[in-house]
């Protein structure tokens, strides 16, 4: 399955881009959505792989697996206020 | 008890004028957070804010929900901003009712400590002129 995971803040200006696309396995995990952004940015591997996830707008653990369509978002490095 | 929340294009007016007709709180706290003219060691002209919206606004009413219940409060009202807001204009509020200072004011501690920590809310400073070489 491929996601597009949804990047703000600095991190996307740092990329220049909004989204960054990833290719798991079907029966993938956010664990391995985190892995997968790790293996490409291999510069930031230790930051993608703490990376907090978010699945359909909420926080989910690790082990969640994910379905086709899932909408994933990166939600670090925020500062509202 | 009542979480409620804003989010808000550009900058936040003027706090409404606080009303206690039933006397149901003794501590009324407005916050106001305003944008600083510095911003990591240079003058910037604003701030732009990026709210990943549903997320921001869910997190924003369970931590408000979450501060009722744990310092026992009457209200709690968030308002923030999405997009471009001008230095000295404000950028976010929160007002807190409570029965008495003590809860209020450990309340309005601890939102803003999760909410910085937590929510899906970025800020970009945005400057006249590019950065100097150093």
């Amino acid at each position: 399955m491929v996601f597009r995971v949804l990047i703000f803040g600095s991190l996307a200006r740092e990329l220049s881009c909004a989204s960054i696309a990833v290719d798991v396995p079907d029966n993938a995990s956010v664990r391995d959505v985190n892995e997968a952004l790790a293996v490409r940015y291999p510069h930031k591997s230790t930051f993608f792989r703490g990376a907090r996830l978010a699945v359909n707008h909420s926080f989910r653990s690790a082990d969640v697996p994910l379905r086709a369509g899932d909408e994933i978002a990166l939600i670090e490095l925020v500062g509202g206020g | 008890m009542s979480a409620t929340v804003r989010i808000i294009d550009g900058a936040i007016g003027d706090p409404a004028p606080v009303l206690s007709p039933a006397a149901q709180f003794g501590a009324a706290i407005v916050f106001d957070g305003v944008v600083r003219s510095d911003e990591g060691g240079r003058t910037i002209r604003a701030l732009a804010y990026e709210v990943y919206e549903p997320m921001a606004s869910n997190m924003l009413a369970e931590l408000g929900r979450e501060m009722l219940a744990k310092h026992g409060l009457v209200a709690i009202m968030v308002e923030h901003s999405r997009g471009e807001v001008l230095v000295g204009q404000r950028s976010f509020r929160l007002t807190v009712h409570a029965l008495h200072r003590a809860e209020a004011l450990a309340a309005v501690g601890e939102f803003i400590d999760r909410m910085k920590r937590d929510v899906p809310i970025w800020k970009t400073a945005l400057h006249d002129s590019p950065p100097v070489p150093s």
